[in-house]
Parts: structure tokens; C-alpha cells; sequence
């Protein structure tokens, strides 16, 4: 009988794997143009230089990023290769000090710390520029990443990691970039507490 | 569509898995066991599988899509058992003999020259 | 005895060294959500984090290897090939290993430069290990896989299951290089790391210790070859066909297409299915045996695995796998149940089978019982499965506190995390951590003992 020899479900495995092996790399070839900067989801570095926003978008049925007027970051407009720059030193923040393993991007990381997908928007950073003393959303950033353990207002802190001037301002730049990229939604409801500030 | 309903399927989606793998269970102890009591435990195991599938497509916020998803799994977690024992009893039966058991035994069929 | 046997004893006693490590680091890393001021500005939460998961996925992959170097030469019946090789990197891979953790405990950050890759922290999930270290792997893997299919062309030949752990390898071992490049673009970096990360612990890694499993089976309950390779590839099969496109229930909301939510949905719900054959011929086994068998805590063990790996992986990961719940789950402590029970269900109880089995052999023994292995498969069992309990209440809270109600924002998140009820759940958690310790210690000791305590043991019937 066909069912009780090997062959048979050998040939089920090698045709099975085949097949949804060739619709993987088919749909990721689809993915890669969709999420390469500039592709259907994520947006140009240079992003960095406009307004985000991030509301409901009743065509897709769930929130959706909106890129707005002129807004540079830290008062400069970047051109593609001084954006670029700027997110890749960013990342290379990120990754050197482990913030993956505290809090989390696009919902992927670790959970003891907030999720930073929309951190860029959030509404406390208004509260905070008066902490600072910084002029700006991205200045009182800065200050915080800088130097966390002073601005603690929690009994969760974050720890002190070293982080330059330099190097704070990339990571903001990072997070105002992340922010723009359309995540189908997630995190939800975060615009409709914005609208009830 | 509330989030707190959302949440909830979740946790049907759990127990629907969960009951699942109890009738599983109880159907193949049943096949062993001289009691008939595991069959009658099975029965009312996917018995209340089938209600909270019911609950998930009735009571949800779930598509028509993922609901009809839920129905047809229900379908084949009801098939999956039997159809997995009678494959186990099949392969069984077609083991061969003792000296296809030896642990180092090769079996000819699949050895492969190299 | 083989040296490939003698090195697999040398590979299980530094995956259970290593498995208390990771023990000793979630124990830190749970307490300092209860505690957060404990070793705040000494030893940070995710370096401690860090530890825990990256010793994690060391201890399983030397429980593999281990499981592999032992049966490998019974299979082919010859040495390994390149044995001396792989003699040799099981040092250098306990050095690396000491020397990542001690870097990461001590130094812990460099800049952000490519020096601060190559010999500090790489800083992403699982693969926070240093390039060079990450190199030491690489080479570690292809003498492994060197090792496998030296020896099938030495012996002149393979079996099925050999054949299906060399083809596995392949993949396995390429999927990591996707732990070194530097992505800037965090959709495009997660895109990849998710290959690397689903295609190792929902694909080839279930292809491995199926692979294990198999191998096992023939031992301790003299299944026939034919059926376990019949039932290895009908797994495969069934794994690999629900678990491939199963990779898109990670691409929901990393700023890839839509269309990933329908496709990831779907393929992930089917991936319970195979694992409730398992269930099912795991009772079979057990039954067709009356649950008689001469090595008892490798065939409890064994059952823990089949049943683990369907609650653990099937039945948690269905809770969550439905993108309309996944919106409000994603990256909460219920993610965080989930996690730790599929690894314990699916990889950790068969590691553990096949050191029972190993043990039977080096120590002589007619029969393996005795009071300390219940002892500690109640305690970690229950230790986890409560774990599980108290991170799924813990998790739905914060899904309905942080995300549904309060979008997600900082004051939301603080708000999920102060949340009564979720507290309790770490608390609980916290509390069964530790009874899952104390089974890790009943465990260690009862292998370090096993076969040397009273010659009783040895000489029990195994009617009873």
C-alpha cells in the first residue's frame, strides 16, 4: 500500500518543500522592492526632513503613517546621502547598545521597556522639552538619551549607555524614519489617544 | 468590533486547539483501553471542541474567511486521529521482521550507495 | 566506546552547564521586573536578557550535536569522520563561549562602529554574539556537517534519516550567516533575521530533532527503522509544508505587504495539525508498550516532548498567530508564554530524552529509574507550565491595558506594567522560576548520580 511506504511520503516531502519554497522566494523577492527605502511601505530616508503623522486610513481599515510639510530635524534639511548616513549610524547605535534587548521595534524584541515603533510621536515628548529645557521635540530626545538615569520618572530606568550628542541625534532621526513606515497598523489606536490630548 | 473581544478569541483559539489535542489523546486511549469510558471522554472532549468552534464563528469578530478556516480544521482535527492511527497500524503491520528491527540494521529499500 | 561517543558525553555535560546559566540569567532578568533597581548600573536588564537567550540557543544546539555525535556511529557503523576536528572545536567552543559571556558581562557596549560588531555585542535578537564569535560558529557547524556526511561517504553509505540530517544541515547552517550583515533599514534587517530565526526553530531545527527523535525511538522502544523513517518524512512533510509560508506570521507588522497577513495567517493556523499526529502516535508508542520500557525517564521525557511541543508551539501559538489578535498581542508577555513554552515543548524535553538514553549506556545500565528524575520532571514541568500560566495572564493584561485601551504609548506601556494584575503575573512567575530551578538542580544531580547510587537501581525489574 502506497500510504505505508516510505518512498511515498519521501516524494511528498521533496514536492512539498519545492513548491513552498519557490512561493517564499517568490513573495520575498515581491516583499524586498515593497520594504527597500523609497519602496510601497517604507519610505526614503529624507523623510526625516517632513512632518509625520499617523492616522486611520478608511481605505485600508486600520491606521496608517501621513507624511506632511517640511519639518527638518534639528533645524537642517538633509539630502539622500546625509540621511542615509545619518540612519545608518542610527542603527549602528541601536545595535551596539543592545537596545533590542529592552525594547522593542515594530513589536520585535524584548518587553521591558516601551515599544518604540511610534516613539517618534509620542505625546509625552511635549511634557518633556520642558524637563529638558530643550526647544524642540527631537532636542529633548537628545538630552534624554544623553543621559536617561537624570531624566528618570519611573521606577523602571534605563540605564546610562554611553551615548554621544552625536550619536542621540541619529537614533532620533531613526526613530522619526521608523515611524513613517507603514506598518499595516500596528501599533493600533495609538493616533486616537493623540486626538484625545 | 471591540479589543476586548479580540482578546477573547485569542483565548477561544486556545481552548479550540486545546480540545482539540484532549480528543486526540482520548480517542487514541481509547483504541488501547477496555473501558469504553475514554471513548465516551473523547466524544464529549470534541463535543465541546465543536461548541467553541460554534462560540469563535458565531460570537466573534473574526472574517467569514478565518471562520470558515476554523470550520475546516475542525473538520480535520475530527479525521486527524483515526487516520493517523490506522496509518501507525498500517506501518506497523508492513514493519517486517525481527531483523529489520536491529538498531543498525539497514533498512535495503533506503540505503543509498555513496 | 566511539570517540564520537565520548565527545557526545562531553557535549551534554556542557549543554546542561550551559542550560543552568540560562536558568541562573532568567532568573535575573525575571526579577528585575519586580525588583528593577536590583543591578540597575552593574549588570543591565538586556545583557542579562542576553545571556538567558543566547545560552538558550547554545545549550540546545550542543544538545543536537551531542544527540548526533552519539548515535551517528551505531547509524553508519564506523568513527566519524574528522572526529579529531570536532574534538578539537568542542574546547574552542566552550572558550568562545566564556569569553562572549565574560565580554558581555564586563564590557558590555562599544561604540557604534564595526569594531563594536566584531568583538563586543551585535545587538540582534539570538545573535547578540560578536562576529568573530559568530565566525567560530560558522566553522563549528561545517566540521559538524563535515563530521555527518564524512562519515556516510567513509561507511560507503547512508540511511534515511541520515540523509534527510544531512540535507537539513545545509540550509540550517547558511540561514545563519544571516546573523552578521548590519542592516540599517529595520524592515529589511527583521525581514531576514525572521528567515534566519522561524526557519531555524518552526523548520529545520524541527527537522533535526525529528531527525534526533527518530534515532532515539529505534532505541529505546526498538521501533523499526522503516516506521520511524516513514514517520520522519511524513513529519517533514507536514512540518515543512505548514511552517515554509508559516514564516509570514512574523511579517504582519514589520512594514511589509498585507498580503503577509492573509498568507502568515493562514499556513501558521495550519501548524498545529502535524503536531497533533505526534501527539497521537506519541500515545500510540506509549501504549503499544503499556508505557514498559528499560530507560523510564527517557520515555517520559520523550512523551513531555510530543505533548510540549503541541501545547507549547500549537496550542499557545494559535492563541496569538490570528493577525486580528496578533495586532493587540505582538510584543507582550504573551508572546513571552508562548516562547517559553514552544522551546521547552519542542527542543528542550527531547534533548533531555536522549541524556537519559546516553546515561543508560556509559553507565551500564540494565534499567534507568529511581525517585530523582520524577522529582525533577514534576518541578521543571510545572516550574514552566506555570511560568506559561502566569506570562499568559500577565500578557493578556498588558494586550488589553497597553495596546487595545491605551495605544501603545509610553504612559500606556507604564500603565500595562503597573497593572495589579499583571504585576501578579510576574510575581507568580517569578515564584515558579524558582521551583523550575530546583528542578534543574534535582535534574543535574540526579544525572551526575545516576547508576553510581545504590546497585538497586541497576537491578529492578522492570516489571513493575
Amino acid at each position: 500500500m502506497a500510504f505505508s511506504d516510505p518512498a511515498f511520503w519521501r516524494a511528498g516531502a521533496v514536492s512539498t518543500i519545492t513548491v513552498m519554497s519557490i512561493v517564499l522566494i517568490m513573495l520575498t523577492i515581491d516583499s524586498l522592492a515593497a520594504i527597500s527605502p523609497g519602496g510601497s511601505h517604507v519610505p526614503p530616508y529624507t523623510v526625516i526632513n517632513q512632518h509625520i503623522d499617523y492616522k486611520f486610513d478608511s481605505n485600508h481599515g486600520f491606521d496608517a503613517p501621513v507624511i506632511g510639510a517640511a519639518e527638518p530635524l534639528f533645524g537642517k534639511t538633509l539630502d539622500n546621502a546625509a540621511a542615509a548616513e545619518l540612519i545608518d549610524r542610527g542603527k549602528m547605535v541601536i545595535q551596539s547598545r543592545a537596545c533590542i534587548d529592552c525594547h522593542t521595534f515594530f513589536g520585535n524584541g524584548a518587553y521591558y521597556a516601551p515599544d518604540l515603533t511610534k516613539a517618534w510621536l509620542d505625546p509625552d515628548w511635549e511634557g518633556w522639552q520642558a524637563v529638558t529645557g530643550a526647544d524642540t521635540r527631537e532636542g529633548a530626545m537628545v538630552k534624554f538619551l544623553m543621559d536617561p538615569e537624570q531624566y528618570r520618572t519611573w521606577t523602571r530606568g534605563m540605564p546610562n549607555l554611553g551615548i554621544t550628542e552625536p550619536e542621540a541625534q541619529a537614533v532620533v532621526a531613526y526613530l522619526k524614519w521608523m515611524a513613517a513606515v507603514d506598518t499595516n497598523g500596528f501599533p493600533p489606536n495609538f493616533n486616537q489617544i493623540e486626538k484625545q490630548r | 468590533m471591540s479589543a476586548l473581544a479580540t482578546l477573547e478569541t485569542g483565548l477561544l483559539l486556545g481552548l479550540y486547539a486545546l480540545l482539540s489535542g484532549i480528543w486526540g489523546v482520548l480517542w487514541a486511549l481509547a483504541q488501547f483501553r477496555q473501558n469504553p469510558i475514554f471513548g465516551r471522554l473523547a466524544v464529549a472532549a470534541y463535543g465541546l471542541h465543536t461548541l467553541v468552534a460554534l462560540t469563535i464563528v458565531l460570537w466573534t469578530p473574526l472574517g467569514i474567511g478565518w471562520k470558515c478556516l476554523i470550520v475546516g480544521s475542525s473538520l480535520v482535527f475530527l479525521a486527524l486521529p483515526p487516520m493517523t492511527w490506522r496509518l501507525l497500524e498500517s506501518t506497523h503491520q508492513n514493519a517486517g521482521s525481527e531483523h529489520d528491527r536491529e538498531f543498525s540494521q539497514h533498512s535495503p529499500r533506503v540505503v543509498a550507495r555513496v | 566506546m566511539y570517540r564520537s561517543q565520548a565527545l557526545a558525553i562531553k557535549y551534554f555535560s556542557a549543554a546542561m552547564i550551559l542550560f543552568g546559566v540560562m536558568t541562573l540569567f532568567g532568573l535575573v532578568s525575571a526579577y528585575y521586573y519586580l525588583n528593577p533597581d536590583f543591578l540597575f548600573g552593574i549588570l543591565p536588564f538586556n545583557i542579562a536578557k542576553i545571556i538567558h537567550i543566547n545560552t538558550l540557543v547554545i545549550w540546545l544546539l550542543m544538545g543536537f550535536m551531542g544527540s548526533i555525535y552519539w548515535f551517528l556511529p551505531g547509524e553508519l557503523g564506523r568513527e566519524t569522520a574528522g572526529i579529531w576536528a570536532a574534538e578539537a572545536l568542542f574546547y574552542v567552543f566552550c572558550t568562545a563561549v566564556a569569553v562572549v559571556a565574560v565580554v558581555f558581562i564586563f564590557v558590555q557596549y562599544g561604540g557604534s562602529n564595526e569594531a563594536a560588531l566584531w568583538f563586543i555585542n551585535q545587538g540582534r535578537k539570538y545573535v547578540e554574539a560578536p562576529r568573530w564569535a559568530a565566525l567560530g560558529i560558522v566553522v563549528i557547524m561545517v566540521v559538524f556537517a563535515y563530521n555527518v556526511i564524512g562519515t556516510a561517504v567513509a561507511a560507503r553509505q547512508t540511511t534515511g534519516i541520515i540523509t534527510v540530517l544531512m540535507i537539513d544541515l545545509i540550509p540550517l547552517i547558511l540561514l545563519y550567516l544571516i546573523a552578521f550583515p548590519a542592516i540599517s533599514n529595520m524592515s529589511a534587517d527583521l525581514f531576514w533575521w525572521w528567515w534566519l530565526v522561524h526557519l531555524w526553530v518552526e523548520a529545520t531545527w524541527e527537522v533535526l530533532i525529528g531527525c534526533i527523535m527518530a534515532l532515539a525511538l529505534m532505541q529505546l522502544l526498538g521501533t523499526s527503522r522503516r516506521i520511524v523513517e516513514t514517520w520522519l518524512y511524513i513529519e517533514v512533510a507536514l512540518v515543512l509544508g505548514t511552517g515554509i509560508l508559516g514564516l509570514g506570521h512574523h511579517y504582519f507588522w514589520i512594514g511589509t505587504p498585507s498580503y503577509w497577513l492573509t498568507i502568515g495567517g493562514f499556513f501558521s493556523a495550519l501548524e498545529p495539525l502535524p503536531l497533533l499526529g505526534m501527539v497521537v502516535h506519541a500515545v500510540y508508542d506509549a501504549g503499544a508498550q503499556h508505557m514498559k520500557t528499560t530507560n523510564r525517564p527517557a520515555l517520559y521525557w520523550m512523551m513531555a516532548e510530543a505533548f510540549g511541543n503541541f501545547i507549547g508551539a500549537g496550542v499557545w501559538g494559535f492563541m496569538i498567530t490570528l493577525p486580528q489578535v496578533n495586532l493587540y498581542a505582538h510584543g507582550t508577555q504573551w508572546t513571552v508564554s508562548h516562547g517559553h513554552f514552544a522551546f521547552w515543548g519542542a527542543y528542550s524535553c527531547g534533548v533531555i530524552s536522549v541524556l537519559y538514553l546516553v546515561l543508560q549506556k556509559t553507565r551500564n545500565l540494565a534499567f534507568v529509574d529511581g525517585s530523582l528524575w520524577k522529582w525533577s520532571f514534576a518541578a521543571l514541568n510545572l516550574g514552566l507550565v506555570g511560568m506559561t500560566g502566569a506570562l499568559l495572564v500577565s500578557g493578556f493584561v498588558q494586550a488589553f491595558v497597553e495596546r487595545a485601551m491605551g495605544g501603545s504609548t509610553l504612559n500606556a506601556f507604564i500603565s500595562g506594567q503597573e497593572n495589579a494584575w499583571f504585576v501578579d503575573g510576574m510575581v507568580a512567575r517569578f515564584l515558579l522560576a524558582i521551583v523550575f530551578t530546583a528542578g534543574y538542580f534535582v535534574l543535574v544531580w540526579d544525572v551526575v548520580t545516576l547508576g553510581r547510587r545504590a546497585p538497586a537501581v541497576a537491578a529492578v525489574s522492570p516489571a513493575q
